[in-house]
């Protein structure tokens, strides 16, 4: 910095610089707080948006933990509709959403349940949360008899720890589709790698896959050795 | 460069560059400069960090919850630390991947359900409502301040949320329903008899040569255990109790006479008279002499407050002060206070406050205790400490003497104790001192049976310490063919029924295969053997044995106009032979609704644990985590 030899100097140079750079800087200041400001305010009003979907959503949830049947059920599709609308952006609503499509299921509107389960994909959820929802979609595509277009979803997807679910429902549309042999290599497949995530396999998918490898008949002496 | 700013910038301008220069503090806070320091982390998960106090926390939780569970029972080489302290890392990463989600999908939890929530918790409440104080002490007994409490639960509900959303929201199609009923309701009809293994059993005699020649092949079946024979010094400190001198115990009841004293405690009401700012001492007296022409008249105390007592708080309550123990209010009321009788009514005393009618509404003895009464619990107290004390010290005297003896009697000899010797034991020890883990670890260390060393002055818990060395080690060794002989005789016959099993069932089933006219009925009634027929059975039948269904469940189906011959053998070694007649494939459309609802649970019980594990599986291998 420069030295200055008199106190007039100084202050002379001061109002230089602030003529020179006073009116941006003023602009800078306020920019700045108004950014501040704004950002705080838009964080509080994100929190206000969380906790009102929050609340909306534990109306839900309420309403899940009872009986799926007449009022409950409304007030499940009600509260679910109402996330969706108000808060379309928000996690909840894509929670909401995976909620209306297994109640869709549940009530054999699979047209509904994959429009929901859509919905959701639509909303840029995490990477998680759409492995999961792209499987569900396979399966109702699969139970409305869209066989190939389950698959081309199941074989598009990366499905990371997902991997055993993807490779049974795999194996569940090639048996559909009178594959037994591929059937039977995902079905293989799926049991491996359920059975390195240290999680082990459903039940279901054992007899599945041994409903499809008959064991024939051996003789006495012959299993004896072995 | 402040310096430089300090010299050249005075006046208006320097505010103003100064302003500046706060406003970040003023928002973000000072402390963002002042966290950090001398704090040990354990792991770090996507950049947050987990402290040793974090998990060293809900390690104390196991050990209170395993406590809980197992009581007194417990091992307790279960509450060792070193042994939780992976588990509950593992604990706390999963939890916070989960948490950090959470985060990143906006979920939150707002004050008003936590508040709710809490409320609505019958731990919490005495006679239907909500009670504060029993809600601070549950919540310090499991370990947590109101705040932190609060804060577990806001994480567990948040992470509720998360998982009723994913793996709560699984579904079963109707299609995937009726592909498992269709296995499951697949239905075969069976013939079967039964071989029972004993019925193949002889009284054979067994040679000499056979059992010896069974011994040499297997002689690793006839080993004995390895055993050590230790001798050990044992010190608990009951071995150190000793009596405590009486002058040594009235010195001590002395300084604590207090605690065990409780005094005297009087309730009292009063009626004050505040005097107003204009009101002149006539008045005042006045007011008082009303007052007390109306207790005269035999009017409620209580109610004579209630009307005319200038202390608002306690006028409501009939002018119930509540307790003192003579130390509660100002001297001149304590005074008057000491000198009355129970219901009777003071005359005015002056305080600060004003003038004061005092009733005595309850008495209470107070408690005096003596010397007497609690010599005993006293004695045994102090005499516990000394003797703590002197364990400690000889302990400590014995780790340095043991450590450098040759053995244990020169170590015994100085410090007065006994050494001792046990019995021989085992690696797998179950019973008596050296049943405990840390003992048997110490027993077999290396130092201890191959060097020959003195063992650690183990701690078993703080009132008990052992060391020990090896007097006699013995290595596995192959038993005397003599002490087995039974047991090795017992094996042959055994083996000699399944070979008798095998050759007589193999023989039916190749006539069952092959020969004209050979039925499971002709030859069970031929051989004495017990058969079945079971038409229709599905894979769970409790009629029919499990190694029978699960073999016949297995084989194809039959061609047409044949049937299969095979056999099912079971643990016991009972053999099952069989025919299956007769495949009926699972029809989806013929289940039942119960049936239906069955394998829906079954399914969504199964595909909602996958998407909770994979889901969790998901975050951890997309996360950045180190161990330290």
């Amino acid at each position: 910095m420069e030295t200055y030899r008199t106190e007039e100097e100084q202050v002379e140079a001061l109002k230089k610089w602030w003529d020179e750079n006073g009116r941006s800087t003023i602009a800078a200041v306020v920019l700045a707080l108004a950014a501040g400001f704004g950002w705080q305010g838009w964080q509080e009003h994100q929190r206000g948006q969380a906790e009102a979907a929050s609340l909306l959503y534990e109306e839900m949830m309420q309403a899940v933990g009872q009986s799926a049947e007449g009022s409950q059920a409304d007030t499940l599709k009600t509260t679910g509709e109402r996330l969706k609308t108000d808060y379309p952006s928000s996690t909840y609503a894509q929670f909401a959403a995976l909620h209306l499509a297994r109640i869709a299921v549940v009530d054999g509107r699979l047209e509904d349940a994959e429009a929901e389960l859509r919905w959701v994909l639509t909303k840029n959820p995490a990477a998680e949360v759409a492995l999961l929802a792209e499987l569900r979609l396979a399966r109702v595509k699969a139970a409305r008899g869209e066989t190939q277009a389950a698959l081309d979803i199941l074989t598009a997807a990366e499905p990371g720890s997902f991997a055993a679910a993807y490779a049974e429902a795999e194996g569940d549309l090639y048996l559909d589709l009178g594959d037994t042999d591929k059937a039977i290599a995902a079905y293989e497949r799926a049991l491996g790698l359920a059975a390195a995530s240290g999680g082990g396999a459903s039940e279901a998918l054992r007899l599945k896959l041994s409903s499809l490898t008959p064991v024939p008949a051996r003789d006495l002496a012959a299993a004896a050795e072995q | 460069m402040l310096q430089n700013i300090r010299k050249n910038l005075k006046g208006t301008i320097a505010m103003v560059i100064i302003t500046l220069m706060i406003i970040p503090f003023a928002i973000t806070g000072i402390d963002s400069l002042l966290t950090g320091g001398g704090v040990q982390y354990l792991a770090e998960v996507n950049g947050e960090r987990i402290s040793a106090a974090d998990v060293q926390v809900q390690v104390n939780q196991q050990k209170r919850r395993l406590l809980m569970t197992m009581g007194d029972n417990i091992d307790p080489s279960m509450l060792d630390d070193q042994l939780l302290v992976g588990p509950a890392l593992d604990q706390i990463i999963q939890k916070s991947l989960l948490m950090q989600a959470a985060r990143d999908y906006g979920l939150a939890v707002p004050e008003q359900l936590l508040v709710d929530f809490i409320g609505d918790m019958d731990v919490f409440k005495i006679d239907g409502q909500f009670d504060p104080v029993r809600f601070r002490q549950i919540v310090s007994d499991q370990g947590y301040t109101p705040a932190g409490f609060q804060q577990a639960l806001r994480e567990d509900l948040v992470v509720t949320q998360l998982r009723l959303g994913l793996a709560g929201s699984t579904f079963a199609t109707g299609h995937e329903i009726e592909r498992l009923a269709r296995i499951e309701q697949e239905q075969r009809d069976l013939r079967y008899m039964v071989l029972p293994l004993d019925k193949f059993r002889t009284d054979a005699e067994i040679t000499d040569v056979d059992v010896a020649a069974w011994y040499e092949a297997n002689q690793d079946q006839y080993m004995t255990e390895e055993t050590v024979t230790l001798s050990y010094i044992e010190l608990t400190r009951d071995d150190f109790t000793r009596p405590v001198d009486e002058d040594r115990l009235r010195e001590v009841f002395e300084i604590e006479k207090s605690a065990y004293q409780r005094p005297e405690e009087r309730r009292v009401s009063h009626i004050l008279i505040t005097p107003a700012d204009d009101e002149d001492d006539a008045a005042v007296l006045a007011r008082i002499a009303s007052v007390q022409a109306r207790l005269e008249g035999g009017e409620d105390f209580a109610a004579v407050a209630g009307d005319l007592s200038d202390d608002i708080g306690s006028a409501a309550a009939g002018g119930d002060l509540g307790f003192t123990d003579g130390s509660l209010f100002p001297e001149e009321m304590e005074t008057a206070i000491a000198e009355l009788d129970l219901d009777q009514v003071s005359a005015p005393v002056e305080t600060d406050a004003g003038f004061h009618l005092i009733k005595l509404t309850e008495f209470r003895d107070g408690e005096s205790v003596s010397f007497e009464d609690v010599r005993g619990e006293l004695e045994e107290r102090l005499a516990a400490e000394e003797a703590s004390r002197e364990l400690v010290k000889t302990v400590e005297k014995l780790r340095d003497l043991a450590f450098n003896a040759e053995d244990l009697a020169d170590p015994a000899a100085e410090l007065e104790l006994e050494v001792e010797r046990s019995a021989p034991i085992t690696r797998d020890q179950s019973d008596g001192l050296f049943a405990d883990p840390r003992l048997i670890a110490a027993a077999f260390s290396s130092d201890v049976i191959t060097e020959g060393y003195n063992s650690e002055v183990v701690e078993i818990d703080t009132e008990h310490f052992v060391v020990l060395r090896a007097e006699e080690h013995r290595l596995p060794e192959l038993k005397s063919l003599e002490t087995v002989r039974d047991g090795i005789v017992a094996d042959l016959r055994d083996e000699a029924a399944r070979q008798n099993i095998r050759d007589t069932a193999g023989e039916l089933l190749a006539q069952l295969r092959t020969a004209e006219g050979a039925s499971i009925e002709s030859l069970a009634q031929a051989g004495g053997y017990e058969w079945q027929v079971e038409l229709a059975t599905t894979r769970s039948n409790p009629a029919a044995p499990d190694s029978l269904l699960r073999r016949a469940f297995q084989l194809p189906a039959p061609e047409e106009g044949q049937t299969t011959f095979e056999y099912a053998q079971n643990a016991e070694g009972d053999i099952e032979l069989f025919e299956l007649v007769k495949v009926i494939p699972g029809n989806a459309e013929t289940i039942g609704e119960g049936q239906r609802r069955l394998i829906e649970r079954q399914l969504i019980g199964e595909y909602g644990r996958q998407a909770d594990e994979y889901f969790q599986q998901q975050l951890r291998s997309d996360a950045d985590i180190t161990r330290s």
